[in-house]
């Protein structure tokens, strides 16, 4: 990678916001802002823009979905921003507002994710990059209220589970990677879904998700 | 008018050939001017002509409204083996519900009479449900019974009332048209007690005839109005208890407000227990499990070059953030229901008292023990109060006074700060002192406030011992 990472982070909680801070840093990141309101993060990002915004979604004033506006609003401001909401609950609406045009540089995990510094790090690093991470939590949701239940079922179990990663964003080494299997049969996998499901093939692997997720959203 | 000092104060009636004086006291004498001047003004004043009117006018619609439901109705109930009949019922009552309004506004209009409008009618979806609805629609059957009461009433009050102004009028315009009386039938008795004599054409008993006549006239239309009066407003009486919207409906509207009260105010009572625990412990934990998470990869990555002092801290900090989250949680769980409560209202009170910031005095004299319900509310209001003594009052001393009153319990909590304390609410939310007395009035209590700029604040609240 080129260079150190920057992060900029808007959390209203102060312990929270400290925490992250103190791991992005231990991990060779660049703290470039961290805020605790919307307003303050909408200066740091332009005085001194980063690679990701990390933003809580509810934050003052009224606490509901704040951060979730604010991600919109840098989103159409700041071209090539990478955004990861971080959240204590998962709003599928919320995932569905977040991606309608664009799941390039989106994020949308649960705060608990930071308990597993990697899994974190990893997700933080795809968006930065342009990729795409989901909670599994967003995917579970999803796979929950699909009325497409009948064309899940001609999936195998492992397919299942190649699309549920896929659906979080992630690269087919990923994959391998999380189903202890080589790269190669992720691949056999994947085209087997795209198959079955009669889903357009994409290279880029935030396509992907967005064609798992509107097959899903259907 | 002020009384002319040199007037006779006494007032001579000649009863039976006997003259009666009567000393009449300055203020009496003045009330006897009012009234006599009120009797003699008032056939010239619009309002009986109004009363009278409108009962004319009632009594007619009362007539045909009444005609009208109970033909309705028999044809109904005579179907009711139908459900043709029961929707004839059913269109009956509606109508009844009509006239009743008709009524109202009548009343409204000619009276100014403010009768409030019953509550509207709330028909259950379905064909059926409206049927249902319309047949137990107690707006419409009460405005039957008014129809039934009203219409013997009217009948009463034309004979009576409407007789007398018929009779004046013949009365006092006989002499100048000489006509036969009219069918009046005190002009019957009047022709009895004077009867005519004809001397060769000329009617020598005409004169004291026509005069007692005229008399009686007179005092006719001076009484008319009143007597009519005394109808109406047993008019006014029915259409207030029967037209208007029904006391047990009042009470039941009251209590949903109630209701709504308490569901909102538990609504946002958990919306603030999910709001500490969002901001409070969920967040410690994260923190503390991003801490271990941290620690742990730092075990795993490079078993030769731990960095045991860094993953030390680490630990501690985690460490910290478990106690810390305990504590939050104990609070909140306290926020739900204090644990102090168990043992009694004195006992938690003085818990409340010892934690204030603000040195707290408190005296508690309770007789019997209010409901659980009751305790809490009391408990949260003193912990709310004391709570904004130590935020906002800048005192040096506060007191708790919770004494038993029949079976009120009366709370107050004084502090010596400086005032200007207001029952505010921000946006459709209550707040503060808002939320409290939305709490208190809940269980139909009171909270008063006395805050003046530059203090002290006392705080007032009643709460009924039982809900």
């Amino acid at each position: 990678m080129v260079g150190a990472l920057r992060i900029a982070i808007a959390e209203d909680s102060a312990i929270l916001r400290d925490g992250l801070v103190q791991l992005l840093v231990d991990r060779g990141f660049v703290i470039t802002g961290a805020v605790g309101d919307p307003a303050a993060l909408r200066s740091s990002v332009s005085q001194n823009p980063p690679d990701v915004a990390v933003i809580d979604i509810r934050m003052p004033p009224t606490f509901t979905d704040e951060g979730l506006r604010l991600a919109l609003d840098l989103r159409s401001r700041h071209e090539g921003l990478g955004i990861l909401l971080f959240s204590q609950y998962i709003e599928t609406r919320y995932a569905a507002d977040l991606l309608a045009d664009d799941a390039a540089g989106i994020g949308y995990l649960l705060k608990d994710r930071v308990a597993d510094v990697s899994d974190f790090v990893e997700a933080l690093e795809r968006v930065a990059v342009g990729g795409t991470a989901l909670d599994p939590e967003v995917v579970t949701q999803l796979l929950g209220a699909t009325r497409r239940i009948d064309s899940l079922s001609v999936l195998t179990m492992r397919e299942r589970e190649v699309l549920g990663l896929m659906a979080e964003g992630r690269s087919n080494a990923a994959i391998a990677n999380a189903l202890v299997v080589s790269e190669g049969a992720v691949e056999k996998h994947v085209a087997n879904i795209f198959a079955k499901l009669d889903l357009p093939v994409s290279e880029k692997d935030h396509r992907r998700v967005l064609a798992v997720l509107r097959f899903l959203e259907s | 008018m002020t009384p002319d000092p040199g007037e006779d104060s006494s007032v001579k009636v000649r009863i039976g050939g006997r003259e009666l004086s009567m000393a009449l006291t300055e203020e009496q004498k003045l009330r006897v001017k009012a009234l006599t001047n009120t009797v003699l003004h008032e056939p010239f004043t619009a309002r009986p002509w109004k009363e009278l009117a409108f009962f004319l006018l009632g009594s007619g619609l009362a007539g045909v409204g009444l005609a009208f439901v109970a033909f309705t109705m028999g044809a109904g109930v005579v179907l009711a083996i139908t459900v043709v009949g029961l929707a004839i019922l059913a269109l009956s009552l509606r109508s009844a519900r009509g006239i009743g309004a008709l009524q109202r506004s009548l009343a409204r209009n000619m009276l100014g009479e403010e009768v409030e409008d019953p509550e509207p009618f709330l028909g259950r979806p379905g064909f059926f449900g409206w049927l249902g609805s319309r047949l137990r629609d107690r707006v419409a059957w009460r405005s039957v019974a008014y129809l039934a009461l009203k219409v013997p009433w009217s009948i009463l009050g034309v004979f009576v009332a409407f007789s007398l102004w018929w009779d004046a009028f013949v009365l006092l315009t006989l002499p100048l048209f000489g006509h036969g009386g009219g069918g009046s039938p005190v002009w019957g008795l009047v022709s009895a007690f004077f009867p005519a004599h004809d001397f060769n054409g000329f009617n020598s008993g005409g004169f004291t005839r026509d005069l007692a006549g005229f008399v009686l006239g007179a005092i006719f239309f001076f009484a008319a109005p009143w007597v009519m009066r005394g109808f109406v407003n047993v008019d006014r009486q029915m259409i207030r208890s029967l037209l208007g919207p029904d006391p047990m409906a009042t009470r039941v509207r009251s209590l949903e407000q109630a209701r709504t009260q308490t569901v909102d105010a538990s609504a946002a009572t958990l919306r603030r227990i999910e709001r500490d625990l969002h901001d409070g412990t969920q967040a410690q934990l994260v923190a503390l499990a991003m801490r271990l998470g941290m620690a742990k990869e730092k075990l795993e990555v490079d078993p030769d070059h731990v960095d045991l002092e860094r993953i030390r801290e680490l630990i501690d900090a985690a460490h910290r953030g478990a106690k810390e989250a305990i504590a939050e949680l104990r609070d909140i769980a306290r926020g739900i229901h204090p644990p102090a409560l168990d043992i009694g209202l004195e006992g938690a009170l003085a818990t409340l008292a010892a934690r204030s910031a603000v040195p707290t005095e408190l005296s508690v004299t309770m007789q019997a023990r209010p409901t659980p319900a009751i305790e809490a509310i009391a408990y949260f209001c003193v912990a709310e109060l004391l709570a904004n003594v130590a935020q906002h009052a800048q005192a040096s001393r506060a007191s708790v006074f919770c004494t038993q009153q029949g079976t009120w319990l009366r709370l107050v909590v004084r502090d010596d700060g400086t005032g200007g304390a207001q029952l505010t609410t921000v946006g459709s939310s209550s707040s503060g002192l808002a939320g409290l007395a939305d709490r208190v009035h809940a269980v139909d209590g009171q909270l008063y406030l006395v805050s003046p700029p530059g203090g002290p604040t006392v705080v007032t609240v009643d709460l009924p011992l039982a809900t």
